[in-house]
């Protein structure tokens, strides 16, 4: 449980300093650095344990089943890391109390402080890799809140997105990463998986997982070519740069390649990727850095540049490279963040940060500048310091090391940062803290209060101490921590200042000489980097971005134009694609099945003739509308005559029914609207989507072709035969309908009676308001002289009265003969409605005195009613009976109880085709008579 | 009794029931009284749906109906809770739309009770005729929902759209559907696996043509087109709905049919479902960096959302369902809350939806740019956040399945994706502040304050969520 308190402490701990600023600053900080101070003390009990060779560790389970624990563990590498966390915080918290101004909200950033501290303190103590995912992004929210704490600075502005962006998604590659590698080692928690390694290493997935991590790593600790987050982000306050961009965050990403060290170490692939990233980051961010005016800019690059030499060592996978990783990075965090502060101090006191407006802060600042000066020495790899230490194991390391077969590449690169950290430490304190004194400081420097550089001295004297006394000071806790890293046994190592003459003192020398030289020639070498190249990172990340969006914006264009025809294109290609992929794959079979082909008659040639020479012409005239609606009833006359040819006189004859019905809705509606449709298509648009509609249709056909060529069983025998016994019946198609299946019919009555309902909504309205005053506008093509021609006229008279005799006589026989409701209905509706189309319709409502609305409710209900009356007998809903009567005259007839529904049946359909067609026609008429009146009105009309 | 009159075992279906009667009791009501009667039927509405919920959490067991060709188990009542909540957020938050005197439409509570009606039918259709009618009184109820607003030409275009693309996508999931009924002689899930165990050429052609209906109604690419435009063009509150409640419905009959017809041929659905999963993912992440409207974005964000819950289907694993299940919650759940955000986005003069509109958030309104942001976080994959576990299960799951390719690419587009999130989330906290928008009314804070705390505190006790997935997924199998 401790453990878990040391990580926890600081998050419960983040609600003090916002309530605690209320009594002060000095109690917020006093508050701020207790939780520190507590979380350390914790730490500090667990020594002895560490380093009795002894591992404690706690368990809580989260969600057990996805691998996912709150688990914790202290080992040497985790111990070294919380420590230098909880150390560093608490000299920054004393700084930031004399760093703050009075107008900022000191709470909100204590507050931010310890979340980000228990979140850097968590990856360092987590056994659960997947925990340490997301301690890790936590570190990336609270740096955000950090970074944005001081947002009115508008240069924070594109570097907080760069920060955000590149450590966020780095971040979600790293929860891939770990995901792969859980999976490989077949377990979460790092104290296991630390032993699997070489199960890791000869899994198939090991370059996937290793790239992952890496990228996890890489982007947090700013490793070539992602190292351009960090110094952007160096516009957030001196406190925050010190801690997150030099002591803390951005060795994250050190810290997981070590940590991981002995599970994904030691292939050539991790050599290759890992040693060399460090060293392009290391020279590259050096020599940057060496042209940088922003003191904290320098630092920032300065920064990169050492977090490379650090993952080049780690990248070396020797124990040796970890040793030296190790040392350095406590080396680092000591005089790195020492160095940001006096940045901090200079700017605070001086009121700038550009070395060019400073110079001479030596007799000014004396107890800051012989900090600074100290600092920077080690970071030079000045001897007697720390950082001499270090960058000598490096060099040494660096000297034994082939690269690709080349034994000069390591060497000489490696001499070369060395070379230009000299070179960019002198420049920053020549520039700085020697140098003549200016009379043009924008403030008054003097040296800060105590508070204020006494972290600095305590990290100074660290730099000293640890420079003299290597082996007494350090040496256990390298060897600790290095040993944990390795995860075994670590090869004899000393840590001394002098090593005898070995490459590494040579290279160093000539490094510290070098530097120096350098910096006298810094003139000339000024202009060598203003003819080179220099990608700017913002500016190659902007750029990337803007062409990731043109990009982006160019895939959607040319995927979607906004209009249909392309969308529909795109679904129906895929989807025709995914089939033939299908098909293929299947292992194309032969596409004809067994059944035997029937014959082809003349009449079914013929038919298919004439289907085919139809769907030709509509596609040469489907803009002509009027000719498109003759071409496609000539299709479905087609369809009804095989309907015949099949020996299915009753759906022929519904089929016919309903063509011509329809024929005659969209012959009235057509009316309305204009003759044409208009051509927007080019040509090449044609082409392709004639390309595009032969390529689906021919896999249709195909589809369809296979399907009919297979035998199949179907249900027609079953209800063949049960026809006449069980629904009294010989007209099976009409048995179906009114009893095997009356269930669908009754639904499907009351369908069609509110889609009646609905065209007569829709319609209606459009007698009245601006629909209305739009059919007005219509113009209407000059018609023939006399609209209601006479002999249709009586010819449509005469055949009523015998239409509506064979509507009935089909109704009656529809239960053994071909025919039903629904046909007879069909037949009634067009002798009606052939009254309408000859005689106008005007005459024709006048003498229509049956209810179209009465009607439909009246079949739904009858048809309702012929169901419920089953249940009188006992029987489920809409059960049929039937029997046999004997009636005088007539003789022997057969009445089923489904003879009702059919009536019901045959009145819906008259209702609703009266009620649609008639109230289209109705519209049509007001159109007519306005267009007269505004003929009249204008007198253009013809008399 | 008379036999005859013994009513049908419909214990299974009492939520649905309540749902249709009470939609149809307030269509009468919305009928007679005219549109003043919309707050009232918006309350009630609410209500309903509410009680619809209690309803399907008071259900216990496995029980079915109509011949098994409905079902309600764990599984179903699981989605159908996440389904209701989206549907009841969202009348919700449509409270300010239709306050407006000219868009008092009282049909709109009663569309989405049809529409979540049709949903519910959907999660537990077992056969594919109940598969088609509840996704047609869905998707019919959506298609007039799109287009609410039918004064504006975008709306009505986005409508008409929508239900072309609709009509033509719901063709091919018939036309599928018949051809597996051909080659297997039945409609339901459980016959076709046993009678599929095979595989064949009609059953693949069959396969293929459902699932392409399907993925319209997922919106999985490029079955997608419809999105970006709708979701731009129909009314806010219209978005948001779209964005919820439909979606769940859609991916559980797709993991439903799935897992339950077609488990024989695993092989072949799973490579359409791990070409469209890529395909959305990719998409969705790539797409959205282009874009400035927000609601646009949030219309290629749910595109690579549902990829990203495909990767669990294309598992074909109870882990795999399991994590869709947890999938699609969450998503829900942030989803409601960036929409409370997007409707609260309007200034003196009207609702505005450009991303630019954000600038300065943080400063203006803080506590809404905070939960905003802890959504962007979220929906981005950031732990420990709730969007985080999401992704985990579903990685987790096409790991399981030794789907690593599926996987690594899941992670590079959500590296993509997270881009758009976290510049939304830049230029709230760190530009210059634009105008100010109108204080947000208390609705849409609560929801907005639930769904961040939700996303925010998932991570302390995710255990109930996650078992209860891991049950609905085990009536699965």
């Amino acid at each position: 449980m401790r453990i878990a308190l040391i990580v926890l402490i600081p998050f419960i701990g983040a609600v003090i300093p916002p309530l605690a600023i209320r009594a002060g600053r000095n109690v917020c900080t006093a508050a701020t650095a207790a939780v520190t101070g507590l979380a350390l003390l914790l730490l500090l009990t667990d020594v002895p344990a560490v380093f009795s060779g002894r591992v404690p560790g706690l368990r809580v389970d989260w969600l057990p089943q996805a691998g996912l624990s709150f688990s914790f563990f202290i080992d040497g590498l985790g111990l070294f890391f919380a420590g230098l966390i909880l150390v560093i915080g608490l000299l920054i918290i004393i700084y930031a109390r004399f760093y703050l101004g009075r107008t900022d909200s000191m709470g909100r950033f204590f507050c931010y402080l310890l979340l980000f501290q228990g979140s850097m303190v968590g990856i360092v103590l987590s056994d659960n890799i997947l925990l340490l995912v997301v301690f890790w992004e936590l570190t990336s929210l609270s740096s955000f809140l950090l970074i944005g704490y001081w947002h009115h600075l508008p240069a924070s502005r594109a570097g907080a997105r760069m920060a955000l962006i590149v450590t966020g998604a780095g971040g979600l590659a790293l929860l891939g990463g770990m995901l792969l590698l859980g999976h490989i080692a077949g377990t979460f928690e790092l104290s296991e998986l630390l032993t699997r390694g070489e199960v890791v290493k000869s899994s198939p997935l090991y370059l996937p997982t290793l790239i992952l991590i890496l990228l996890g790593a890489f982007t947090k600790s700013a490793q070539f070519p992602f190292h351009v987050w960090l110094p952007h982000a160096m516009a957030a306050p001196t406190p925050v740069s010190a801690y997150l961009h030099s002591a803390t965050m951005v060795k994250a990403g050190v810290f997981l390649l070590a940590r991981l060290w002995p599970v994904l170490s030691g292939t050539p692939e991790w050599f290759l990727i890992v040693s060399a990233t460090g060293l392009v980051t290391m020279v590259v961010a050096a020599w940057i850095a060496l042209f940088k005016d922003d003191l904290k800019a320098l630092l920032a690059f300065s920064t990169v540049s050492h977090l490379g030499l650090m993952t080049m060592l780690l990248g070396f996978g020797t124990p040796f490279g970890v040793i030296a990783a190790v040392f350095h990075v406590l080396n680092h965090a000591t005089f790195k963040a020492a160095l940001f502060m006096s940045a901090g101090i200079v700017d605070h006191e001086a009121g700038t940060r550009d070395i060019r407006r400073l110079g001479g802060l030596r007799r000014l600042m004396p107890v800051t500048s012989s900090l600074a000066i100290v600092t920077a020495a080690s970071m030079a790899g000045v001897p007697l310091f720390n950082g001499f230490l270090s960058k000598e194991m490096m060099l040494e390391e660096a000297a034994h090391t082939v690269y690709a077969g080349q034994a000069w590449l390591f060497p000489i690169f490696a001499t070369a940062g060395a070379l230009l950290s000299a070179a960019y430490s002198a420049r920053l304190v020549w520039c700085v803290f020697l140098g003549p004194k200016r009379q043009d400081y924008p403030r008054h420097p003097h040296d800060p209060p105590l508070g204020m550089w006494l972290p600095v001295a305590v990290l100074a004297s660290a730099v000293v101490v640890i420079g003299l006394m290597p082996a007494i000071v350090a040496g256990a806790l390298v060897e600790r921590t290095a040993s944990a890293a390795v995860g075994g046994a670590l090869p004899q190592f000393h840590l001394a200042i002098w090593h005898g003459l070995t490459p590494a003192l040579f290279m160093s020398g000539f490094a510290l000489t070098g530097g120096l030289a350098l910096l006298w020639a810094y003139s000339s070498l000024e202009r060598l980097r203003l003819a080179l190249p220099r990608p700017d990172g913002m500016t190659l990340f902007q750029g990337s971005v803007a062409g990731l969006v043109r990009s982006s914006r160019f895939v959607l264009g040319s995927l979607a134009d906004g209009g249909l025809p392309r969308d529909l294109a795109v679904i129906v290609l895929t989807t025709a694609g995914l089939a033939l992929a299908g098909y293929v794959q299947a292992g194309p079979g032969p596409l004809a099945g067994t059944r035997a082909a029937l014959p082809a008659t003349i009449p079914a040639v013929t038919g298919w003739l004439v289907l085919l020479l139809a769907c030709g012409l509509i596609v040469r005239h489907h803009y002509d509308r009027l000719a498109a609606l003759i071409i496609i009833s000539v299709i479905g006359l087609v369809v009804s005559l095989a309907f015949l040819q099949f020996s299915a006189p009753d759906l022929a004859l519904t089929q016919i029914s309903v063509e011509i019905v329809t024929t005659i809705l969209l012959l009235l509606a057509l009316n309305l609207l204009p003759r044409t449709t208009p051509d927007e298509s080019s040509t090449a648009g044609k082409l392709g989507a004639g390309a595009l509609a032969t390529t689906v249709g021919v896999g249709v056909a195909a589809l369809a072709y296979a399907v009919m060529t297979r035998g199949t069983e179907t249900i027609s025998d079953y209800h063949i035969e049960q026809s006449k016994p069980a629904g009294g019946g010989t007209n099976v198609v009409n048995v179906i309908l009114v009893d095997f299946r009356g269930f669908d019919t009754f639904g499907e009555i009351i369908v069609l009676s509110i889609a009646a309902l609905t065209i007569f909504a829709l319609l209606d309205s459009a007698l009245h308001g601006a629909a209305r005053r739009r059919i007005r506008t219509l113009r209407f093509l000059p018609r023939a002289g006399d609209p209601h021609p006479l002999l249709l006229t009586v010819v449509t008279r005469v055949l009523l009265p015998l239409s509506l005799v064979v509507g009935i006589y089909v109704l009656l026989r529809g239960h053994n003969m071909p025919g039903g409701g629904f046909i007879a209905g069909l037949i009634v509706a067009i002798a009606l409605l052939m009254q309408y189309m000859a005689s106008g319709y005007v005459w024709a409502h006048r003498r229509a005195r049956m209810d179209a609305h009465a009607m439909i409710g009246g079949g739904v209900m009858l048809a309702g009613a012929a169901g419920l009356a089953s249940l009188a007998f006992g029987r489920p809903f809409l059960t049929s009976t039937f029997g046999y009567f004997h009636v005088p005259l007539f003789g022997e007839i057969e009445l089923a109880s489904a003879m009702a529904f059919d009536i019901g049946v045959f009145f819906t359909v008259v209702g609703t085709c009266i009620l649609s067609l008639a109230t289209l026609s109705r519209v049509e008429e007001r159109a007519e008579q306005a267009s007269k009146q505004t003929q009249v009105k204008t007198g253009t009309g013809a008399p | 009794m008379n036999q005859a009159l013994q009513f049908p075992a419909l214990q299974a279906l009492y939520p649905e029931i309540l749902l249709v009667v009470g939609a149809m009791a307030l269509l009468m009501l919305g009928v007679f009284r005219g549109d003043r009667s919309t707050g009232a039927v918006n309350g009630f509405a609410v209500l309903l749906l509410v009680a619809a919920g209690i309803l399907v959490c008071l259900q216990d067991g496995t029980a079915s109906a109509f011949h098994g060709s409905f079902v309600s188990d764990p599984f179903a009542r699981f989605l159908k809770v996440v389904a209701l909540i989206g549907s009841a957020v969202t009348i919700v938050l449509a409270t300010e739309f239709l306050s407006a005197p000219h868009r008092q439409r009282y049909e709109f509570a009663i569309l989405i009770m049809l529409a979540t009606a049709g949903m519910m039918v959907l999660i537990s259709a077992t056969d594919l005729i109940a598969l088609y009618l509840g996704l047609e009184l869905m998707s019919l109820s959506l298609y007039v929902i799109a287009a609410l607003d039918r004064d504006s030409l975008r709306s009505t275009e986005a409508g008409l759209k929508y239900f072309v693309l609709g009509a033509l996508s719901s063709g091919m999931l018939l036309y599928g559907s018949s051809l597996v009924y051909g080659f297997t002689g039945t409609v339901e899930f459980a016959g076709i696996a046993k009678a599929a165990q095979n595989g064949g050429l009609g059953l693949t052609f069959g396969l293929v043509f459902l699932f392409a209906g399907l993925c319209f109604k997922v919106s999985a690419v490029p079955f997608h087109m419809w999105t970006p435009d709708v979701y731009e063009g129909a009314p806010t509150p219209v978005t948001a709905f779209f964005a919820s409640a439909p979606k769940v419905a859609a991916m559980s009959v797709f993991v439903r049919a799935s897992m339950t017809a077609f488990p024989g041929i695993a092989e072949q659905w799973q490579q359409i479902i791990v070409f469209v999963s890529i395909a959305s993912m990719v998409l969705g992440g790539f797409a959205g960096i282009g874009q400035t409207n927000i609601k646009r974005l949030m219309a290629y964000s749910s595109i690579g959302n549902m990829g990203y819950a495909l990767i669990g289907l294309a598992a074909g694993s109870p882990d795999g369902v399991q994590s869709v299940l947890i999938y699609v919650s969450l998503y829900v759940a942030m989803t409601l809350g960036m929409f409370a955000c997007i409707i609260a986005m309007r200034r003196a003069d009207g609702p505005v939806e450009k991303i630019a509109d954000l600038a300065g958030l943080a400063r203006t309104k803080p506590a809404m740019a905070f939960f905003l942001a802890m959504l962007l976080f979220s929906l981005a994959g950031v732990p420990p956040l709730a969007g985080f576990f999401g992704k985990f299960y579903v990685f987790l799951a096409a790991m399981k399945a030794g789907l690593y390719t599926l996987a690594i690419l899941g992670v590079l587009a959500s590296v993509v994706a997270a881009y758009y999130y976290l510049a939304i989330v830049k230029i709230m906290y760190f530009d210059e502040p634009a105008t100010p928008f109108e204080p947000m009314r208390g609705e849409l804070k609560t929801v907005l304050a639930v769904s961040g705390l939700f996303v925010l505190l998932f991570f302390v006790y995710p255990a109930p969520l996650v078992e209860a997935a891991a049950a609905a997924a085990k009536s699965l199998f």
